[in-house]
């Protein structure tokens, strides 16, 4: 099998396309030899130039260059795998450069996952002539995130997790490592969520699912605050004061709720103070944002919780673009698996956050399963 | 003298064995929760000629009060659909009256209670619900009145069970719809709870509690969450500048949530077959709000259909994965988040018929709201209750 993708042709893509946003990741092939740059078509070097020679890519193309993984060996090759995103909205601008650079003329296969593989495979086809080959997200989601833990890079490692999450002064970001990993509960937070629990790298099942994920988050903060990028909408969640906009249980008992545990910080009901004039009048922009991320993030966290008690697992990965640059939320997330499960649980993070079905995809067109 | 007078009838009355205990009247039963305040009041119409003569003026007052308004101050309401007549409990016959208001009314209520000398009546005032124990210095303070403070959930449970025992008026008091997946054939059907146990029990108020009961006093809270009544209702007041809930629900019944929400087919461009997600199903709730061509496209109403969608879905989801792990097959909703809100109980019985294919039922009952309060008058009432 290794043999096989070594011959095969470059460039080596894999694309995720969700709801939100396009997640690309591109193999540069460092270990070019003279010949192999003589025999190299004009446009497969123009490619490789412009995705490597820049770190923004038109109006809202990104490389997180802070991820890119250096010396990678894929297929015998030796070169760097780079992280590409830019919303799922602007993928027709996409297709037109895919068209104007000829890529369908490299002859390549381009393997894509997420649910835009098929929504748009027409597109790909009619304005760009070429043909996706369609994974399924969930597949390449584990895929992924299997291979990117066990790679041995000299930079930070892939997982981590929180020490005293509930102490902001002493909360400490811990590396630590996948082995054994099985079982093992996936979430992964995009546009929504959903939640597999995997007991082998060939053997998971999607336990379930909710709507209220990452594009609930942005989108009931853009219509709170005004804001409209995720960015913006994190910037404000974190100069805000979520107890103002909810209702707490010590609003409603006056102390704690004893009789079931729960203490009087614990929210009874989020947006609750909301109902009162006098109480929405009083509460900034910043607060609002705060409280759709503690709610959705907190509502996540519950229903994770459930499902890894009814399927017996103690250890909870968390990915998704819901969790990039927001810490906020991880610590949360970090925090709620430990308070309410009196220790039980453990939440894990990865660096790469969004992009695992990405790769999965790309390891797909190098070692099909 | 009137009151020392009442007194020692009591007491005559206590050591009569033939006669049943007689706690005096007004009874009561309160729960005081997040947002509204429950409150049940039994009127006794077996009345004697001798009793009347000797009920004292502010008992008789409130009597008089209570049963000839069904509005009371500004925000006071008495459900008269609901009212419960000719009711027997603990040997007397009367009709159960159903009324609320706003807990944020609260401090007025108190001073009503002082103004007619509740305290005067020497009543054991029954509360439950959050409230009971966040205001019962002020019924101290202000009305000179101490409560008898409940667990809300044991309330609740024995509330309900009573209610669906006794009837609705010679109707059942318990309902389900049929054919919930279909709007055009979906019917509301009648029940009744015989053999409740296990049940699965979802209070949706300003928040949410699931209890798994497995008989009267045998139940568990197994969770609840945050996001219930208080957060639709928070949530449409933000988004639509909408003040009531009735205001919200009016809006929600004109829009169209799949304005607002991102579906299954709006990232696959149809069904997502490998895992059996419909097309139609939602798959980011408000997820095309982060556009901005989106946000000016939509209405008011088409928020608040999809503020109420949203969280009647997550809490349809969550109730389902809890009765898949407690392994229960009937799910009854109570709470005022359902009150006149058909959209949601159809909601939450087709989530419940469909994504269990058929397994779990929703089940329904009238009096929503109002267990708390009627197990609190329950406790009040309970070493005299009828066989």
């Amino acid at each position: 099998m290794k043999q096989l993708c070594h011959h095969l042709a470059f460039p080596w893509f894999g694309m995720d396309i969700g709801g939100t946003l396009v997640k690309l990741v591109y193999f540069e092939p460092k270990d070019i030899t003279a010949e192999e740059e003589q025999e190299e078509v004009e446009n497969l070097k123009s490619i490789r130039r412009y995705l490597t020679s820049n770190t923004a890519y038109g109006k809202t193309g990104i490389r997180d260059v802070h991820l890119e993984l250096q010396d990678l060996t894929l297929c015998g090759r030796k070169g760097n795998l780079h992280f590409i995103r830019f919303p799922t909205h602007d993928l027709p601008a996409f297709l037109q450069m895919g068209r104007d650079k000829h890529f369908s003329s490299l002859h390549t296969t381009l393997c894509a996952t997420g649910g835009g593989a098929y929504k748009f495979e027409s597109d790909f086809r009619m304005m760009a002539d070429l043909e996706l080959h369609k994974l399924d997200e969930l597949d390449c989601l584990i895929r992924g995130v299997l291979y990117l833990d066990s790679v041995m890079s000299s930079g930070p490692s892939e997982c981590y997790y929180f020490e005293n999450p509930a102490d902001p002064d002493h909360c400490v970001q811990k590396p630590c490592t996948l082995e054994n990993p099985y079982p093992l509960l996936l979430v992964n937070i995009g546009s929504g969520v959903s939640i597999l629990a995997v007991y082998s790298e060939d053997n998971y099942k999607r336990v379930t699912g909710t709507s209220l994920g990452g594009g609930t988050f942005l989108g009931l903060c853009c219509l709170l605050t005004g804001c409209s990028t995720f960015e913006e909408a994190l910037e404000m969640a974190s100069q805000g004061e979520s107890t103002r906009v909810d209702k707490l249980v010590r609003d409603i008992y006056g102390g704690d709720y004893e009789r079931f545990g729960l203490p009087g910080w614990a929210v009874a009901s989020s947006f609750g103070n909301m109902m009162s004039k006098e109480k929405r009048e009083s509460v900034s922009k910043e607060d609002l944002a705060r409280a759709t991320l503690v709610t959705i993030t907190n509502n996540i966290g519950s229903i994770t919780r459930m499902c890894a008690l009814n399927e017996n697992i103690e250890t909870v990965l968390f990915v998704g673009n819901f969790l990039r640059v927001n810490t906020l939320s991880m610590k949360l997330l970090a925090y709620a698996m430990d308070y309410w499960s009196k220790g039980q649980l453990k939440a894990l993070f990865l660096r790469h956050e969004g992009y695992f079905g990405a790769v999965g995809a790309l390891l797909e067109l190098l070692h099909p399963s | 003298m009137l009151l020392l007078f009442c007194s020692i009838r009591c007491t005559v009355l206590l050591l009569k064995p033939s006669w049943k205990q007689h706690y005096s009247f007004p009874w009561f039963g309160m729960d005081i929760g997040g947002t509204l305040v429950k409150l049940v009041y039994f009127e006794p119409v077996d009345i004697t000629a001798e009793e009347e003569q000797e009920e004292v003026e502010n008992l008789k007052s409130i009597r008089r009060y209570l049963t000839s308004n069904v509005a009371y101050g500004k925000t006071g309401v008495r459900d008269v659909h609901l009212e419960l007549r000719n009711l027997t409990m603990c040997g007397r016959t009367g009709n159960l009256h159903f009324i609320r208001f706003p807990t944020q009314a609260m401090p007025r209520f108190i001073q009503m209670g002082r103004d007619k000398n509740f305290s005067s009546l020497h009543t054991t005032l029954c509360a439950t619900g959050g409230g009971a124990y966040k205001f019962e210095n002020d019924f101290r303070m202000m009305a000179d009145l101490e409560l008898l403070k409940l667990d809300e959930l044991d309330c609740l449970i024995r509330g309900l069970l009573f209610v669906d025992r006794v009837g609705f008026n010679g109707h059942p008091e318990c309902y389900y719809f049929q054919n919930p997946s279909d709007t055009q054939s979906c019917v509301k059907k009648p029940c009744t709870l015989d053999n409740p146990f296990p049940m699965l029990l979802v209070n949706i108020g300003s928040g949410v509690s699931i209890l798994a009961v497995y008989s009267e006093n045998n139940y568990k809270r197994v969770t609840g969450t945050s996001l219930g009544g208080g957060t639709f209702l928070g949530l449409c007041c933000l988004l639509t500048g909408c003040e009531t809930f009735e205001e919200a629900l009016e809006m929600a019944s004109k829009g169209d949530s799949t304005n607002v929400d991102k579906l299954v087919k709006d990232i696959y461009g149809g069904d997502y077959e490998r895992f059996g997600l419909q097309g139609s199903a939602v798959a980011s709730s408000f997820g095309h709000m982060m556009s901005k061509e989106k946000r000016d496209s939509i209405s008011k109403e088409d928020l608040a259909r999809a503020t109420l969608v949203t969280i009647t879905n997550n809490i349809g989801s969550i109730a389902r994965m809890c009765a898949v792990n407690e392994k229960i097959e009937r799910v009854v909703f109570v709470g005022n988040f359902l009150r006149i809100n058909t959209v949601s109980t159809k909601l939450l019985a087709y989530a419940m018929d469909y994504w269990s294919k058929g397994q779990l039922r929703a089940l329904f009952l009238e009096h929503e709201g109002y267990f708390g309060a009627v197990g609190a008058l329950m406790e009040l009432l309970k070493t005299t209750e009828d066989p």
